[in-house]
C-alpha cells in the first residue's frame, strides 16, 4: 500500500518544519538549506521531496541554482482541523456546565423542600 | 506569552472556562463515575466506566459505545489528586495524552484550567485530522445540549 501523503505529515517532523520555516519568507537554494543542517544532504533532499509530495514546496532549475519556493496555502487545513479539535472539547465543557446546571437545580429543590 | 522553556508547544492544547458553580461540585462532577459518564463522552454514544478509581496509580477505563455499536476504551491512569485543586491523568489508549486540570476557587466560580499533552506533534495532527473530519461531532455535542435542556424542561 502507497503510504498517502499530506500536510499533517509534512509538518510532524521538525527538521521539515525548520525547512518551512526557512523558505517560508524567501526562496532558498537547496545547497543553502543542506548547510544550515547537522544531517546529510541525501536526508534533507528526502525532506524535501516530502514536502514537495505534499504539495508544501517546489524545486525551479535556475541557471545553476535548484531554488525552494514554499506553497503554504494548505497550511491553513491544519489551523483549521486544531481548532476543530479544541472545539470538540470546548462543547465537552458546554456539556458538562449545561450538566451542572441541571444537579445544582436538583439539588436546589431537594433542599427547599 | 511565549513559553521558552519548553519544547512541547507543538503538540500541547490549552482551554480554560469558568463555570457558574462552586469547586466542590465542579470537582465531583470530574471524580465521582456516576456524574462524569452523564457528560464525557459524545451524543450518541452511550459510557460505561468499567473501573474509575480515583487515587495516585488508579485506574479509569471508560468504554465508548459507538452508535454503530463500535465500542472504544479508554484507558487512563491517575497521577496526581489534589481535591478540589488538581487533576492529572495519563490517557494511555491512543492516542496518548497527559491531561492536567486545574481547579481554581473563585468564591461561588470556578476557573477550569484543562491542558492536554500529546505524545507527539504528530498524534496531534493524526487526532486533529480525524475529528475534524467527522464533521458531526459538533452537531452530535449540540443534540447533547438540547436533550439536557428537555430534560431539564420535564422535570421542572
Amino acid at each position: 500500500m502507497k503510504t498517502r501523503r499530506d500536510v499533517y505529515q509534512a509538518i510532524a517532523d521538525p527538521t521539515r518544519r525548520a525547512i518551512i520555516n526557512m523558505v517560508a519568507s524567501e526562496s532558498h537554494n537547496v545547497n543553502a538549506i543542506a548547510e544550515k543542517f547537522d544531517m546529510s544532504r541525501q536526508a534533507i533532499s528526502l525532506h524535501i521531496q516530502v514536502l514537495i509530495d505534499c504539495g508544501l514546496l517546489d524545486v525551479k532549475q535556475q541557471g545553476r541554482e535548484r531554488l525552494c519556493k514554499a506553497h503554504l496555502e494548505q497550511l491553513g487545513e491544519v489551523f483549521l482541523w486544531v481548532e476543530q479539535y479544541r472545539q470538540h472539547f470546548e462543547k465537552k465543557l458546554d456539556a458538562l456546565e449545561i450538566y451542572m446546571e441541571k444537579i445544582k437545580k436538583q439539588r436546589d429543590g431537594k433542599q427547599k423542600k | 506569552m511565549e513559553n521558552k522553556k519548553s519544547n512541547t508547544k507543538d503538540r500541547e492544547l490549552f482551554i480554560s472556562r469558568t463555570f457558574n458553580a462552586p469547586v466542590e461540585l465542579v470537582w465531583e462532577m470530574f471524580t465521582d463515575p456516576e456524574h462524569i459518564a452523564n457528560w464525557w463522552g459524545p451524543d450518541g454514544f452511550t459510557n460505561t466506566i468499567a473501573e474509575m478509581n480515583v487515587i495516585p496509580g488508579g485506574k479509569w477505563d471508560f468504554i465508548m459505545h459507538g452508535p454503530d455499536g463500535t465500542n472504544y476504551d479508554n484507558k487512563s491512569i491517575f497521577r496526581e489528586i489534589i481535591k478540589n485543586k488538581r487533576l492529572v491523568f495519563d490517557h494511555v489508549s491512543e492516542p496518548k495524552i497527559v491531561f492536567t486540570i486545574d481547579f481554581i476557587a473563585q468564591g461561588e466560580k470556578t476557573l477550569l484550567n484543562w491542558h492536554m499533552l500529546f505524545e507527539s506533534a504528530e498524534q496531534l495532527m493524526e487526532v486533529a485530522r480525524k475529528n475534524g473530519a467527522v464533521e458531526g461531532l459538533k452537531q452530535n455535542i449540540d443534540k447533547l445540549e438540547l436533550y439536557l435542556a428537555n430534560m431539564h424542561t420535564r422535570s421542572n
